[in-house]
């Protein structure tokens, strides 16, 4: 998933910290409530007020792209399956589910108590209604294409073949079974999403693109939506009909759409309970005042720069693209500059559970000799003093963040090598469409994983791939991520990966620079949440403990 | 007169025409589409879109398309917010841009206007250049300084009014945006006040009025206030139309589902309808108010004559 | 109109055989006072004025100068000095900013790009303004209406398109900038100087010119623009100060002047975000600000104030 501007606008993803699936067999249908200890006081008003950074694009599950949508779905629908606290896949719709040995059939029986919020059951071709709405090329989302994994989806999606030829079936209505192209080691985690959410068909059919309006939706998630307004708030109140009903505590969610510096102030005015995110800057200081309402973790995505191959000055000049790359001190930047919330890389795949990293060696280097090392390559680039790189360096405009990060590397470039290399700021749409041209040298480019898995990162680098936007085109690597496709061992799968991320560190197609981290203010009386790698808190788990003036 | 509004009116029609043309043709002249993201769409999947909002046909005839569904008063979908039209859009934003611009309209000119006069008639001494002074600080300081400060003052510190957000248009929440909008054009207000009524008041037939003995509150309110009030007038008339279609930066900081904030994610985001729409509505009002202002215009300055 | 007979030269000639007869100080006093040597005259009086300038003057040298003779630059950060306070004990009087550079540098050069915007976007403001506006007012008639109907379309117009499409199509050098908000904002006094010409345009002087025959656009450049001074002189200092935020909300946009540049305007918005942690990044650049509009208004003032037929 792409994280080319500020956070706020990332386009949504599934992160775990570990593989779901651990071969095949049943899960039990458990149920993931907090433990509260007896005894908590809990406040009497049970109501949230989270901020979610920006104003969700829309609340069809069809056509949603962006987090902040996905954070109000998380909590309106629910899937075959769902995450816990922690981030990690537990039943949801789904009772229990089956994978055959190959991994291409998946069979999952629905639990019969699922309602929606209107009372009547979910069945599972509530599933296949959606799924085949989605993608319906008349429904024109954004998102179809990952349901790539689905027998004939893609097909489907160009209009090639009718969507009752999709890989899926519904036997009857508690029984799902999917089909799939490849083994897909990720495919659990694909169903947490929104965009296979099942959808209640009569109410589109009968309101057609009103049916989200409040009133008019129905979801079967924790919660229902009660009222919603773009660039203002967003209010769910408790689904009475969801199956685990009794064990969601919030009667009430209330989504701000403030981002930027107000998040802060309206913490500490004591609007909102929950901010995503806040300035790198009063880091320092909101510890000092906040204590651990300040929370921050990793996050699955990774910035980095990017290099446009086709071009002088970086095309066929790797050693060009590696000075520039050890001549930067990440952790000088991360530290100072990002005041510790952000981690320093030298490969592509943020930390992940069970995958080894390949880090390239001159990352240990202490920084006098990585310096020297750096002004070798970039002599021997045919560069120097007298004939310093002139290159201008691209990112999207609006985040002062971002534009200081730029500002220190500029700097850093030009002590440590004597490189002369512009800021250019361009506006957003602007930024994009100079992308696909293929005009930018040397461009931001993070991203940030779709699901947790090294393939979602690995597939920027395949030749072609759409946002492949330095043009690098290696058939030894294409060879080993098709190859690595098809493996159904996990631990050789990973290998491979690790394999392929070496290719990269000696190309350095690509200049890795810092993965992120998840960051927000939480009032200490909001419970029932986990740091997770996903970033996804459901608000059915939360519960408000008492508290002054609440 | 009537018919000079009437006439106005009427020519007001091509003046839309020729906006919305201009606007039109600026918007699809920047680069970049509304569907342009980071996670860049397969060629087929951009068809399907393009094809469902009619994008993929050539610009008059999108253009056409398009004017056809204003004259029915549908300002088109926004492609920014999917499941929403741009009329659903105004209609949700408007009320908040009316409310808070019509307070600090209201406010500024009760409090610019008298303190320009005053200050007028004390023209020189301590109670001009004090007045004057805190008008330069309204100017002075622009509304994303102004307004921070507030929050931290009166909702982060002293908790008496709430950091932000519409609230319904509860009276709580109205009070700092207001302010914040209102405090420049108080400071202009003023000033201008205070500029033009120096300069009217110096005025020969001022000094014959004076000199013929007339008490000094016949002499301002019914020889130089009107006269004094002619670039006031010209002022007010986009100005009114500019506080009240939002200003974005009060809307950002207090966080308020406006119209500002529509337009300008619009314009970014390439969402040719929205801001389309919101441009109709703006040069309408544009329209409507300058011709408000020449009307009024006349009214204080008999020597005018509109043929 | 017909042409005036030729009636200066006796006349002339007759006063340059007297000058010659003169000694220095009588042609002084006999040379009389010219409307510009009048009007400086009553700026000198005006002290809050005159403070202004002299102000002003200092910190445009200061602008000047400063960066030149400060041992730091405006682009080096320094990372083990970030968001230092302002301190009097040597080094960065003024701090440093979230990158280790000294503010009081990176204000000076602020105040060098944002005073040369407000200044060249004014003037091209300006220019464009007077001229739309008196013509219009002056001709009136169908002119009239045609210019104003213009004005009104332009109004009605988004300007943060137009700005893309002009800061995209054209590169994103400081002067286009100018360009593109002096292009947007001579809306405003074309309207009013049209407004003030309307108004002048019946007064006795103008007539009294027509009544001499003296040519349309002769009238506008000798008398109605002189009239017209006072009241432009005024919104050109208010505008200079809003060309000055404007430029920064274009900043905030991401179409401003490019990073490590920097303009008050830039300052400011960025030192809003650190109000709570480090105020002095948003007092030190707001103060300089704060203070050049001051000027520019009282400046603006007191040349009002002078430059007034009125008192003649």
């Amino acid at each position: 998933m792409p994280g080319l501007r500020n956070s706020r606008r990332r386009l949504i993803g599934t992160l775990l910290v570990g593989l779901a699936l651990t071969g095949c067999g049943e899960n039990g249908s458990l149920i993931s409530a907090p433990q509260i200890e007896v005894g908590t006081a809990l406040a009497d008003q049970q109501a949230l007020d989270r901020q979610i950074g920006a104003s969700p694009r829309t609340l069809d599950p069809s056509l949603a792209t962006d987090v902040a949508s996905q954070h109000v779905l998380d909590d309106l629908f629910e899937g075959l399956v769902t995450l816990d606290q922690a981030g990690d896949i537990v039943p949801g719709v789904a009772a229990r589910w089956q994978r055959s040995a190959d991994g291409l059939t998946w069979t999952f029986q629905l639990r019969d108590n699922a309602r929606w919020s209107n009372g009547k059951p979910v069945t599972a071709q509530d599933f296949l209604y959606a799924w085949k709405r989605i993608l319906d090329p008349a429904t024109a989302s954004e998102y179809a294409q990952a349901l790539g994994p689905i027998i004939n989806a893609l097909a489907i999606n160009a209009g090639k073949l009718p969507p009752a030829q999709l890989g899926a079936e519904a036997p009857d209505a508690h029984t799902l079974i999917v089909h799939l192209v490849i083994p897909t080691p990720y495919f659990l985690n694909l169903l947490t999403n929104m965009y296979l959410a099942p959808e209640y068909a009569p109410a589109i059919k009968q309101w057609g693109e009103a049916w989200t309006r409040p009133g008019h939706m129905v979801s079967n998630g924790a919660f229902m939506l009660k009222s919603a307004v773009i660039n203002g708030n967003i209010v769910a109140t408790k689904n009475p009909y969801y199956w685990d009903a009794k064990n969601v505590h919030l009667t009430r969610v209330t989504y701000h759409t403030a981002s930027g510096a107000s998040t802060v102030s309206q913490y500490l005015g004591g609007t909102v309970d929950w901010t995503d995110g806040f300035p790198a800057n009063d880091a320092a200081r909101l510890k000092r005042v906040l204590g651990s309402q300040v929370v921050h973790g990793p996050y699955f995505g990774t910035a980095m720069l990017g290099f446009n191959l086709d071009q002088a000055p970086f095309k066929g000049n790797r050693k060009l693209r590696l000075a520039l790359s050890m001549a930067v001190d990440r952790v000088v930047l991360a530290k100072y500059l990002n005041h510790g919330l952000v981690l320093p890389a030298y490969n592509l795949i943020p930390p992940l559970k069970h995958y080894t990293a390949a880090i390239p060696s001159w990352a240990k280097l202490p920084g006098d000799q990585r310096h020297a090392l750096a002004r070798k390559l970039y002599r021997e680039a045919g560069y120097s003093k007298a004939h310093p790189l002139q290159v201008a360096m691209t990112f999207a405009a609006g985040n002062a963040g971002t534009r200081q990060f730029m500002e220190a590397l500029a700097a850093m470039w030009r002590m440590n090598l004597g490189a002369d290399i512009t800021i250019n700021n361009l506006q957003w749409k602007v930024l994009l469409q100079s992308l696909q041209l293929r005009q930018l040298k040397l461009f931001w480019s993070a991203w940030i994983g779709d699901f947790p898995d090294p393939f979602t990162f690995m597939q920027l680098f395949t030749s072609g791939f759409p946002q492949n936007h330095g043009d690098y085109r290696n058939p030894a690597f294409d060879a080993l991520i098709d190859r690595a496709q098809h493996t159904v061992d996990p631990t050789a799968r990973y290998a491979l990966f690790t394999q392929a991320e070496g290719i990269l560190n000696h190309d350095a197609p690509y200049l890795p620079m810092y993965f992120y981290e998840a960051s927000h203010l939480i009032k200490p009386y909001v419970k029932g949440w986990k740091s997770n790698v996903v970033d996804r808190h459901l608000s059915r788990y939360i519960y408000i403990l008492e508290h002054k003036g609440g | 007169m009537l018919r000079y509004s009437l006439r106005r009116l009427l020519s007001a029609i091509p003046t839309l025409l020729v906006v919305i043309t201009l606007s039109f043709a600026l918007l699809h002249a920047a680069p970049g589409g509304p569907f342009d993201s980071e996670k860049v769409l397969p060629p087929q999947i951009k068809q399907n879109i393009e094809h469902a909002y009619h994008l993929d046909e050539p610009l008059p005839e999108q253009y056409l398309r398009y004017l056809g569904q204003v004259l029915q008063g549908d300002f088109g979908p926004s492609y920014q917010y999917r499941d929403t039209t741009v009329n659903d859009l105004i209609a949700q934003g408007l009320p908040v841009d009316v409310t808070i611009g019509g307070w600090a309209l209201l406010l500024s000119l009760l409090i610019g206007l008298p303190i320009g006069i005053f200050a007028a008639l004390r023209q020189n001494t301590a109670l001009d250049y004090g007045p004057m002074a805190a008008a330069m600080l309204g100017i002075s300081l622009p509304s994303f300084i102004v307004a921070p400060v507030m929050i931290l003052i009166f909702a982060v510190h002293l908790h008496w009014l709430p950091a932000g957000d519409w609230g319904g248009g509860s009276p709580s929440h109205l009070v700092m945006p207001v302010l914040a909008l209102a405090a420049p054009y108080t400071a202009y207000i003023a000033r201008l006040m205070r500029g033009s009524m120096v300069e009217t008041l110096s005025s020969p037939y001022i000094r014959t009025a004076r000199a013929k003995g007339l008490p000094l509150r016949t002499v301002i309110w019914a020889h130089a206030f009107k006269p004094a009030m002619m670039p006031l007038v010209s002022f007010l008339g986009p100005a009114s139309v500019g506080i009240i279609s939002g200003s974005i930066v009060i809307e950002t900081i207090f966080s308020l589902p406006g119209i500002g904030r529509y337009f300008v994610d619009g314009a970014l985001n390439r969402d040719y309808t929205v801001v389309l729409g919101i441009t109709i509505l703006y040069g309408i009002a544009i329209i409507v108010a300058n011709l408000i202002a020449d009307l009024v215009y006349a009214l204080l300055d008999p020597r005018i004559r509109y043929q | 109109m017909s042409t005036p007979p030729p009636r200066s030269r006796p006349l002339a000639h007759a006063t340059a055989v007297t000058e010659a007869a003169l000694t220095g100080a009588d042609r002084e006093a006999l040379a009389g006072r010219s409307l510009w040597q009048d009007a400086w005259r009553r700026l000198r009086r005006n002290r809050a004025a005159m403070a202004s300038l002299i102000l002003l003057g200092l910190i445009v040298l200061a602008a000047i100068f400063g960066p030149m003779i400060s041992p730091y630059d405006y682009y080096t950060p320094q990372w083990t000095l970030l968001n230092q306070w302002p301190t009097l004990a040597g080094g960065h009087i003024l701090g440093t900013d979230n990158l280790g550079r000294d503010e009081l540098v990176r204000v000076l050069w602020g105040c060098r790009i944002s005073l040369m915007i407000g200044l060249v976007a004014s003037v091209v403001s300006l220019s464009i303004g007077v001229l739309w506006g008196t013509t219009a007012g002056y001709v009136g008639g169908w002119v009239d209406s045609l210019m104003m109907r213009i004005v009104d379309i332009l109004y009605s117009v988004p300007f943060i398109p137009f700005v893309i499409v002009l800061l995209v199509l054209f590169g994103r050098e400081l002067i286009l900038i100018f360009v593109a908000i002096g292009a947007v904002s001579w809306l405003d006094i074309a309207r009013i100087v049209r407004g003030q010409t309307l108004t002048l345009k019946k007064r006795e002087f103008v007539e009294a010119a027509r009544a001499s025959g003296v040519g349309g656009f002769a009238i506008i450049r000798r008398h109605l623009i002189p009239n017209l001074l006072g009241i432009v002189v005024i919104y050109i200092t208010l505008t200079i100060p809003s060309l000055i935020l404007f430029e920064a909300f274009l900043s905030f946009l991401g179409l401003g002047v490019q990073a490590p540049m920097t303009s008050l305007g830039v300052l400011v918005s960025d030192g809003v975000a650190d109000l709570q942690s480090f105020p002095y990044l948003l007092i030190v650049p707001s103060a300089f600000l704060a203070v050049i509009i001051y000027c520019f208004n009282y400046l603006g003032d007191g040349l009002r104030d002078a430059l007034d037929p009125k008192d003649r």
